[in-house]
C-alpha cells in the first residue's frame, strides 16, 4: 500500500505494508539511517525520532500511524550539525561508539522542549535511552550546556 | 546490475540517488537528500573522517602506506586498528602526527586497507621495538602480541585494551619515517644538507637562506626519495611530546551527531537484498527441518539460504569455519529486512537442538561447585599450606560465583557483502578486519588478495563485533547470491542468542588461616572457569596477588560446556578481580580492621621494589611495581575522603589492581594499576544507589589522549555497574535466556553517579591498556560498600538476586 510520510519536512511516498515499523520505513525505504535498530521491542531508544515534537521508539510505532503527523529524524535536526543540542554534544565529545546518540540527542530535544532548564532529575526521569558505551556523564553535562545554548 | 568495477568507480552522488530509489520509497517534489546537506555541513569545517570511514586507494602522494599527502598539505593518516567508540581515530592520528611534525588542523582520518595488509609486507624499519622495553621512556613499550603480525599495516585486530601498547612504536615510526624524507627530498630539492632544516606545522625551513617549502610541494618527490638508512630513524620520548599527551577531541564526533556516520547496518547498495537470520538457539543445535513453502509467497521474499552446523562445534569443540557454524540454521532473503525477518519468523522450523540441549546453568554451577572439592591442577604452591593452616587463630572460607554476561553491545551483528566470481567486498564493523578477510577467502574460494573489506564505525564492540560468525553468516549468505549484495542483519534475539561468546560462568573457593592479629598466614585457592573452547583458563589476578601472604596455594579447575566462551571487556579479570578483591575485604573484616589499611599493610610486606624478582620464590607477593600500588591505594584513599563519616545507609567500598598480575607468571607483563572506591547508598528497602565513584588510574610515563582515557573510563563505571548490578546470563535447556534488553538491562542515565573523580597516577614504565582496567574493580567496591550498610556480603553477581534490605 502506498501512502505519505512527512519526515523532515519532505512528504515522501512509501508502498509498505501499514504496519510495518516505522524504523524501517526510514532506514530502508526512504534511506534515512541515522535512525538506529538495536532492539525491535522499544527498549533501548536507539531508535527515537520526534513525532510531532515527542520523542518516540519508532520500531514500536507502525507507519500508517505515522501517517498526517510531522516525524523528525537526527538527520533533520539541522542542515549542518549546529542544533543546539548537536553543539553541545560536540562541546562535550559525547559519544564514543556513537550508535545509540540519534536517538539520545533526540530525547534531549524532546526533554528542552518541554523542560527549557531542566534539573537532574528530570534528567534522569527523561532520558531513558540506553547507551552501552556509558556516555551517560556527558550527556547530562550536554544536555545542561544545551539548555543554556538554546538561551 | 553493474559491474564490481562500476560500482567501485559509483561517486557518492549516483550512490546515494540509486540507493535511494532501490529502497521503494518516492521523493515528492523538489528535495535536498540529506545526505547531500550533511556532506556538505561536513566539508564545511570540522570534519577530520568522512561519514564513510573506510580506506580508499590514494590519488596523492603516498609517502609510506600509512599517510599520504595532498599538495595543499592535507595529511590523511591511514588508522590500522578499528574505532570501536575508543577514539583510535583520533589518538593513532595524533601519534603519526606528531613525528611527521605536521599541521594538525590539516590531519585527515580512514582507515587501512586490510586487503592491503593481506598482501603488502611490513618494511622492514616497523618491526623492531625500539628501546629497552617498559622502562624505557624512550622505547617503544612491552608489545606482546605482534610475533604474527608481518603485514604492512602489523596489528589490526582490536583486543586486550593493545592499540597504544602494541602499535605506539610503529606508528611513530610511521610518522617519523615520513619526516626524514620530507627533509631528505626537501634537502636535494634545496641543495642544502638536511641538518640544516627545521620541520614544523607542515613547512620545512631552511633558516641561512631564509627558504621555505610546504610538505605538499615536496610530498610528490618525498614518496619518489627512500630513506638511505631507515632503521635508523629513532622516536620521540614523551618529554618532546608537542601533540600527543594533550587532550583532543574525537575527530568522529562530528559525524556521529548528525545521522552521516555510516555503520555496517545504514550501507545501501543498488540491488541489495537483505537476510535474516535463525539459528537453533543451542550451541552444537541443528536444523532438523524447515518449510520454505509455507512463507515463499509472501511480500517480498526472494529465497532461502541453508547455514551449516560445523562437526566439531556438535562435539564442542569449537568450530573451524569452513565447515560451518556454532549452530545450524536458515536464513529468509528478501527486498527488505522488514520482509525477511517477518517471514524467517513466519517460517516453520523444526530443530534439532544436540547435545547441549539439556544444559541449565542451575545444573553446571552444581557440577562444577561439586569439582572445587578436588585438588584441581595445583598451578601455585609456595610455603606449606597445609602446615600452615593448622596454626590458624582464624580460619576464614567463602565461595564465589560470577555468571554468564554478553557484551551486549548496540549494533546487532551484520554485514554486507557482493561476491562475484573473482572478488569479495565487504562492508562490516569488525574488530578482527585480518581475520574476517581471511574467513571470507575461505568462504569463497578465493584469493585473499581478492577480498576487500570496507570498514564502517561499529556500534560497540567489547571484545567481538565481526569476530565470529557476524561476518561470515553474511559472506556465505552474500557467496550463495553471487552477484547480488546482500545485508545479513541478526535480529538483537539473534545476535544475543548464538551471534557470539559468552564471558564464561566462574566459582571460587578461598580458605584463609589467620594470625591472632589477623593477618594472613596462609590462603588455599580454588578457581574454576567453564571455558567451553579456545579459552584461556586465565589465572591472572590470581596466581600472583598483591597481598603478602607466607603460604599460598592455587588450584585450577576448568569445566567445559557446550557454550562457547569467548572475551567480554576485562575478560578474566571480571571474575578473579571480583574474587581476590572482595575476599580480601572478609579477611579485613574477619581480622577488624579497615579495608584500606589492611589492604595497605599486606601490600607493604611484600618485599621491597627489585626488578630481579618479578616473582619470588618464597611466599607471594614482591612485585616490581608495589610502591605503585601503594601510591595508588593513598590516593584513592584521599580523593573519596575515605574514613570521613557519611549519612545513614551511606558506605564506602574500596577495591584495587592491575588486570594483568600474573597473567603468564612469570612473562613481565606490566598492568595498569586502578584503584577506585565507590560511594554507595543501599536503602532499608534494598535499592542501592551508587553516589560517587573515584578513580586512580596509572598512566604510566604519559597517556596519548587523556581526555579519550577519561570518556572510556566514566564508560567503564556504566559498564562495570551495570555488571556488579543487573547481569546475568541464564541458561534453560541449552540456551541463553536473556536475548533482549527487557531481560538483560544495561544501566541508564538515573543511575550513573552523580560525582565521579578521575585522577592519573604518573610512573615509571609504559602502561598496558586503557580500554577495560577500570572495569574489574567496580563489582567488589561496590558490593564491599553493600556489606558495609547492610551487614550481607554478596558472594554471587549479580546483586539483583539479592535482598538487600536492612534495618
Amino acid at each position: 500500500m502506498a501512502f505519505n510520510l512527512l519526515v523532515n519536512n519532505l512528504q515522501y511516498s512509501v508502498d509498505v505494508e501499514p504496519e510495518t515499523p516505522l524504523l524501517w520505513v526510514l532506514r530502508d525505504s526512504i534511506g534515512l539511517t541515522g535512525t538506529k535498530y538495536g532492539c525491535g521491542i522499544g527498549q533501548c531508544g536507539a531508535c527515537t525520532v520526534l513525532i510531532d515534537g515527542v520523542a518516540v521508539r519508532s520500531c514500536q510505532r507502525q507507519a500508517e500511524r505515522a501517517i498526517g503527523a510531522r516525524i523528525t529524524t537526527i538527520e533533520g535536526l539541522s542542515a549542518d550539525g549546529t542544533h543546539p543540542v548537536q553543539l553541545a554534544w560536540k562541546e562535550f565529545d559525547v559519544p564514543q561508539c556513537g550508535s545509540c546518540h540519534s536517538g539520545q540527542i533526540l530525547a534531549a530535544v524532546a526533554l528542552l522542549s518541554k523542560r527549557p532548564k531542566p534539573t537532574d532529575a528530570e534528567i534522569d526521569a527523561q532520558m531513558t535511552n540506553a547507551c552501552r558505551c556509558g556516555t551517560y556523564h556527558r550527556i547530562r553535562q550536554a544536555i545542561h550546556r544545551a539548555a543554556t545554548l538554546r538561551g | 546490475m553493474k559491474t564490481k568495477a562500476e560500482m567501485n568507480d559509483m561517486n557518492r552522488r549516483e550512490f546515494l540517488s540509486t540507493s535511494a530509489a532501490v529502497g521503494g520509497a518516492m521523493v515528492l517534489g523538489f528535495w535536498v537528500p540529506p545526505e547531500s546537506a550533511q556532506a556538505q555541513a561536513g566539508a564545511a569545517a570540522d570534519q577530520a573522517v568522512r561519514p564513510e570511514p573506510w580506506y580508499r586507494d590514494a590519488v596523492v602522494p603516498e609517502i609510506n602506506a600509512w599517510l599520504t599527502i595532498g599538495p595543499d598539505d592535507t595529511v590523511t593518516i591511514r588508522i590500522s586498528q578499528v574505532d570501536l567508540g575508543t577514539g583510535v581515530m583520533t589518538t593513532n592520528a595524533m601519534i603519526v602526527a606528531e613525528e611527521l611534525q605536521c599541521d594538525w588542523s590539516k590531519v585527515r582520518s580512514e582507515y587501512a586497507s586490510a586487503n592491503r595488509d593481506a598482501i603488502e609486507k611490513a618494511p622492514e624499519w616497523t618491526l623492531k621495538v625500539p628501546g629497552k622495553g617498559a622502562h624505557d621512556p624512550a622505547g617503544g613499550g612491552l608489545p606482546t602480541e605482534l610475533a604474527n603480525e608481518k603485514g604492512v599495516y602489523r596489528r589490526m585486530g582490536v583486543g586486550s585494551s593493545g592499540n597504544i601498547r602494541e602499535g605506539r612504536y610503529y606508528m611513530q615510526l610511521a610518522g617519523a619515517e615520513a619526516r626524514e624524507r620530507l627533509l631528505l627530498a626537501a634537502a636535494n630539492e634545496l641543495n642544502v644538507p638536511v641538518s640544516e632544516l627545521v620541520a614544523k606545522d607542515s613547512v620545512i625551513t631552511h633558516a641561512k637562506s631564509n627558504r621555505k617549502m610546504t610538505y605538499g610541494a615536496i610530498a610528490a618527490k618525498a614518496a619518489q626519495t627512500p630513506l638511505p638508512d631507515p632503521l635508523k630513524i629513532k622516536i620521540k620520548p614523551p618529554d618532546q611530546w608537542k601533540l600527543m599527551g594533550t587532550e583532543q577531541k574525537n575527530r568522529d564526533v562530528p559525524v556521529k551527531v548528525t545521522g552521516a556516520a555510516k555503520y555496517a547496518i545504514d550501507i545501501r547498495l543498488p540491488g541489495m537484498l537483505y537476510a535474516a537470520v535463525k539459528c537453533c538457539p543451542v550451541w552444537g543445535g541443528d536444523v532438523k527441518s524447515y518449510n520454505f513453502d509455507a512463507i515463499k509467497n509472501r511480500p517480498g521474499v526472494h529465497s532461502v539460504v541453508r547455514l551449516p552446523l560445523d562437526p566439531k562445534a556438535k562435539e564442542a569443540l569449537g568450530r573451524t569455519t569452513k565447515d560451518g557454524f556454532y549452530s545450524g540454521g536458515v536464513a529468509v532473503i528478501a527486498d527488505s529486512w522488514w520482509h525477511a525477518k517477518t517471514a524467517l519468523d513466519a517460517m516453520p522450523i523444526e530443530w534439532d537442538r544436540g547435545p547441549g540441549g539439556g544444559v541449565s546453568s542451575a545444573t553446571l554451577l552444581q557440577s562444577h561447585l561439586a569439582t572445587l572439592h578436588d585438588a584441581g591442577k595445583v598451578i601455585v604452591n609456595e610455603g606449606d599450606v597445609d602446615a600452615a593452616m593448622g596454626h590458624a587463630a582464624k580460619l576464614v572460607e567463602a565461595t564465589y560465583t560470577v555468571p554468564y554476561v554478553r557484551r551486549a553491545r548496540m549494533e546487532p551483528g551484520n554485514a554486507t557483502v557482493l561476491v562475484t566470481d573473482n572478488r569479495v567486498d565487504m562492508w562490516v564493523g569488525d574488530q578482527q578486519p585480518q581475520r574476517s578477510l581471511e574467513k571470507a577467502a575461505m568462504l569463497t574460494g578465493l584469493a585473499k588478495a581478492n577480498v576487500h573489506l570496507h570498514l564502517c564505525y561499529l556500534g560497540g564492540g567489547y571484545g567481538s563485533s565481526g569476530n565470529g560468525p557476524q561476518a561470515e553468516h553474511a559472506v556465505f549468505i552474500a557467496n550463495a547470491m553471487r552477484g547480488r549484495p546482500v545485508k545479513t542483519l541478526w535480529s538483537r534475539e539473534e545476535d544475543w542468542g548464538i551471534g557470539s561468546t559468552y564471558s564464561p560462568l566462574g566459582l571460587f573457593t578461598g580458605k584463609a588461616a589467620l594470625d591472632a592479629e589477623g593477618w594472613p598466614i596462609a590462603m588455599d585457592m580454588h578457581y574454576c572457569t567453564t571455558v567451553g573452547v579456545a579459552w584461556p583458563a586465565d589465572s591472572r589476578g590470581l596466581a600472583m596477588p598483591p597481598y603478602w601472604v607466607p603460604n599460598y596455594r592455587l588450584h585450577q579447575h576448568i569445566a567445559r560446556s557446550h557454550i562457547p566462551a569467548g572475551r567480554v571487556r576485562s575478560t578474566g579479570a571480571r571474575h578473579n578481580t571480583f574474587y581476590m578483591e572482595s575476599f580480601i575485604d572478609e579477611l579485613a573484616h574477619a581480622a577488624g580492621k579497615d579495608p584500606y589499611e589492611y589492604r595497605r599493610e599486606l601490600i607493604s610486606r611484600n618485599p621491597p621494589e627489585n626488578q630481579e624478582n618479578r616473582f619470588i620464590g618464597t611466599g607471594v607477593g614482591g612485585f616490581r611495581y608495589r610502591d605503585d600500588w601503594l601510591r595508588a591505594l593513598d590516593m584513592v584513599a584521599k580523593m573519596s575522603d575515605w574514613g570521613k563519616p557519611l549519612p545513614e545507609g551511606w558506605a564506602r567500598g574500596i577495591a584495587i589492581d592491575d588486570r594483568r598480575r600474573g597473567v603468564g607468571r612469570g612473562t613481565g607483563r606490566q598492568g595498569t594499576i586502578c584503584a577506585e572506591v565507590h560511594t554507595v547508598e543501599v536503602t532499608k528497602r534494598g535499592q542501592v544507589i551508587l553516589h560517587r565513584v573515584d578513580v586512580v588510574f596509572e598512566q604510566g610515563f604519559s597517556l596519548v589522549n587523556p581526555l579519550t582515557v577519561r570518556k572510556n573510563i566514566e564508560g567503564q563505571i556504566a559498564w562495570g555497574f551495570t555488571d556488579a548490578l543487573y547481569q546475568e546470563i541464564t541458561i534453560e535447556n541449552g540456551q541463553g535466556v536473556e536475548v533482549n534488553f527487557d531481560k538483560y538491562p544495561v544501566s541508564r542515565m538515573r543511575e550513573y553517579p552523580k560525582e565521579v573523580n578521575i585522577a592519573f597516577l604518573k610512573t615509571n614504565k609504559w602502561i598496558e591498556g586503557v580500554g577495560e582496567e577500570a572495569i574489574p574493580t567496580i563489582t567488589p567496591a561496590i558490593y564491599n560498600a553493600v556489606f558495609k550498610v547492610t551487614g550481607k556480603r554478596i558472594r554471587s553477581v549479580p546483586l539483583k538476586s539479592h535482598d538487600l534490605s536492612w534495618g
